[in-house]
């Protein structure tokens, strides 16, 4: 399998305060990781470009991407909540996160490559249409479906979120909407942000039965997660066949990572890793677009993310 | 947390002297489980539930023509004759807590609002008392939810907090489950933040025990004999 990859210089310029844990340190810690284990050579670098708004407002209110944008411009210390810390170049990041997004969807609808992996930042599985949340902006993935379905006339498009939190952004944007599937496998929202994704939210009206919430409590590890996605995804996705794969990529389910309660090791990873990969080669040709959400633990995340590329690559 | 603020006001009521027909009706139209019956002055006089309604109506193992006679007639009755007199009520200056416990204590799924006087102000369900304790509790909110098991001793709680304010983080609510392991208590501040990482590390480099809160959880119920 060719593996593209997007990375940006761009992307270690929007810089939160001293201390939190959506830190560029992030992407250089898995670059670094990339390099020594000398995967890097082996994938095809995609150069981003800042999105174009038009795609943007495919998933945002225009009023907030202006919003968004001033805040940044007026040097403001976050945004919508103190939880989304910003700076000056917050807002043109968030553009270039987007457009790298849409840069993996055209090379592997092109054909130039089979599948990528989007090491970008910030994430963006919380934002909502005219809301920042959990330090997500723009929600990419969102816009990448949108993207496949108004560029390149994609009809069905799976949207696969493993991150531990729960992508509330990206299933707002899809819950009326029969064409993509969201599936979320996250912990339990009794216990962990943002509160939402429970088993009884299946979308509405046309989108009843195209959302799907896999919650997780909390001290589950590898069995659980095994168990969820053999009962939960797989037939659901072989049913709705979808015709390209984004994945919401979360690291932060590891047992090491204290962002959640959630006891997922490195081999468990392995294993999502497996069960999402085949599936998008069993039913969409292979094409899958993963995008880097959470992970926050330095030590792990390099690991995680490099294990995550080689089963894109096919190893 | 007064019922006051929470209770529903957008009242629909009804006479003694009304007829089971029109009080049916106003039951259906609403969707209401509960009426509450005032006198011309607005004082509470009584309270007609679904149930009231359902124990007046005919047998449905009537045939269809015995049934349409003795509806109608059963229609005409009054509120009067099948209301519950003198219901159990609560104050305006009951507590939403000392509502939980009343709720909890005497079968009733609705109670009606009065002040000194017996006038009606409002009434209270168990739907109302749910949304108020999810607004109490702060999960209307999006935040994460923390166990942590500290020793019974004084103080506990304030390092705690000094530790969510010095990350500049709001709280939403917080729950001590008290008795756990003899010298033991759960605290469970509900955190409206992501932004968990730190203040985890923080409690863990200050020897506080974050534990799974559904071991907790488990640990309540009763162990099975045998």
């Amino acid at each position: 399998m060719k593996t593209g990859f997007v990375f940006d210089e761009k992307y270690l310029q929007h810089i939160p305060f001293d201390g939190h844990p959506e830190c560029s340190q992030r992407l250089i810690a898995i670059l670094k990781g990339l390099i020594d284990d000398g995967i890097m050579k082996q994938l095809h670098l995609l150069k981003a470009e800042p999105a174009n708004q038009r795609w943007i407002e495919t998933v945002h209110h225009v009023r907030y991407i202006l919003r968004f944008e001033e805040a940044c411009s007026w040097g403001l210390p976050d945004f919508d909540h103190q939880d989304n810390s910003i700076c000056r170049d917050t807002y043109d990041t968030a553009l270039m996160a987007v457009g790298g997004v849409l840069k993996a969807i055209d090379s592997v609808m092109e054909n130039e490559v089979d599948n990528a992996f989007c090491a970008v930042r910030p994430p963006g599985h919380h934002a909502e249409l005219d809301k920042a949340m959990g330090f997500c902006y723009f929600n990419n993935v969102a816009i990448g479906a949108r993207y496949l379905q108004r560029r390149w006339g994609v009809d069905r498009v799976g949207i696969i979120d493993f991150d531990v939190h729960h992508g509330n952004g990206t299933q707002h944007v899809f819950e009326h909407d029969d064409t993509v599937f969201y599936y979320s496998i996250h912990e339990h929202p009794s216990f962990a942000y943002p509160g939402t994704g429970r088993e009884f939210e299946t979308g509405i009206r046309e989108g009843d039965g195209f959302t799907l919430n896999s919650p997780v409590l909390p001290g589950s590890g590898d069995t659980v997660y095994k168990e969820k996605l053999m009962t939960d995804l797989v037939p659901a996705f072989e049913k709705f066949k979808p015709e390209v794969v984004l994945l919401s990529a979360g690291f932060d389910a590891h047992v090491s990572d204290l962002m959640s309660g959630t006891e997922l090791t490195t081999e468990g990873y392995d294993y999502v890793n497996r069960t999402v990969i085949d599936l998008a080669n069993k039913l969409a040709g292979g094409k899958v677009i993963s995008v880097l959400e959470g992970g926050y633990n330095l030590e792990i995340l390099p690991l995680l993310v490099a294990n995550h590329i080689r089963t894109l690559m096919g190893d | 947390m007064f019922v006051s603020e929470t209770m529903n006001t957008n009242l629909v009521t009804v006479a003694p002297e009304t007829t089971l027909s029109e009080a049916r009706g106003l039951m259906k139209d609403h969707n209401f489980r509960h009426l509450p019956v005032v006198d011309k002055a607005g004082k509470l006089v009584g309270i007609v539930t679904d149930r009231d309604m359902r124990d007046a109506l005919p047998s449905s193992l009537l045939s269809e023509d015995e049934y349409g006679r003795t509806f109608d007639r059963v229609m005409e009755h009054r509120v009067s004759e099948i209301m519950t007199k003198n219901p159990l009520t609560i104050s305006v200056y009951f507590t939403i807590q000392d509502t939980l416990m009343v709720m909890g204590s005497k079968k009733v799924g609705a109670l009606p609002v009065v002040d000194g006087d017996g006038y009606l102000k409002g009434i209270m369900s168990t739907r109302d008392l749910l949304k108020a304790f999810v607004n109490v509790m702060g999960i209307g909110e999006p935040g994460t939810l923390l166990c942590i098991l500290v020793n019974e001793t004084p103080g506990q709680l304030k390092k705690i907090v000094d530790i969510v304010t010095e990350e500049n983080v709001s709280m939403g609510s917080v729950l001590v489950a008290r008795y756990w392991d003899g010298e033991k208590r759960a605290i469970f501040p509900y955190l409206l933040t992501n932004n968990v990482a730190t203040i985890k590390k923080k409690l863990l480099e200050q020897g506080f025990d974050l534990t799974d809160p559904m071991k907790w959880y488990l640990d309540q119920l009763p162990k099975k004999n045998g």
